[in-house]
């Protein structure tokens, strides 16, 4: 899925889904209820007062372990 | 072809749709605005130390900068921070924060900057110390304040959006 698609399926600008990924961001309640009704989510999978795990980090522990990341 | 037909292919033609309807992304100018605003003042105090017109090429040179900073003042309100919603591009929460936040704090730059400057006309009569005198030195000052209740924001919203994010869907 591109930038694009989710800023105009959520009613944003491309930059401020930019701003999101990059957390230069921090959405209202509705910005991230959409974005997380979008996705068909629980907000806090995608919105956390913690910063999350990079993915690299995920995957590489992941395989540490011998399985396959979900 | 009607007229309108070719005036509407001519907008086209000569790309001003792009500007028309903001295709363009808006830019940050965190600092040509203050480039912009040493250009007004400059200009302004050159034009008032002359305004008499004993020294016109003085005078000239001062209008040229003063009012070549306030054409590039429109210029940087276009070009930068969106605040004026168009039918391609509404705005969004994010820059409906940026556009109150940006235009309030102005707003309060001005208002000081207005009361201090009562303060100082209040004592402007003591020898020494200037204070515009004749009407031109009014109406640049007007001018002056125009220019810089229209790059504040452009300036203040610069600093509270974050760097651009590379955008490689266009």
């Amino acid at each position: 899925m591109s930038r694009r698609e989710l800023a105009e399926a959520v009613g944003v600008n491309n930059q401020t889904i930019g701003y999101l990924e990059r957390g230069d961001y921090k959405p209202s309640l509705e910005l991230a209820m959409r974005i997380a009704a979008y996705f068909d989510v629980p907000i806090e999978l995608i919105f956390s007062f913690r910063r999350f795990e990079p993915v690299a980090d995920t995957l590489r522990r992941a395989a540490a372990a011998g399985e396959q990341p979900q | 072809m009607t007229l309108l037909q070719k005036m509407d292919r001519l907008v086209y033609a000569t790309r001003l749709d792009r500007i028309i309807f903001m295709k363009f992304q808006p830019r940050s100018f965190r600092w040509s605005p203050l480039l912009v605003l040493t250009a007004l003042v400059v200009g302004y105090v050159l034009m008032t130390k002359t305004s008499s017109w004993t020294d016109l090429r003085t005078y000239l040179i001062g209008a040229l900068l003063f009012y070549g900073a306030f054409v590039v003042t429109g210029f940087l309100r276009l070009l930068g921070p969106r605040f004026t919603p168009t039918e391609l591009h509404r705005l969004d929460e994010r820059e409906l924060m940026v556009k109150a936040r940006a235009h309030a704090a102005s707003g309060v730059v001005l208002a000081t900057f207005t009361m201090f400057g009562c303060f100082y006309m209040a004592t402007a009569g003591m020898p020494g110390l200037w204070h515009p005198r004749l009407p031109y030195d009014w109406v640049n000052l007007g001018f002056g304040l125009q220019a810089l209740g229209l790059l504040l924001p452009t300036w203040i919203a610069s600093w509270l959006e974050p760097r651009t994010v590379a955008d490689h869907d266009n």
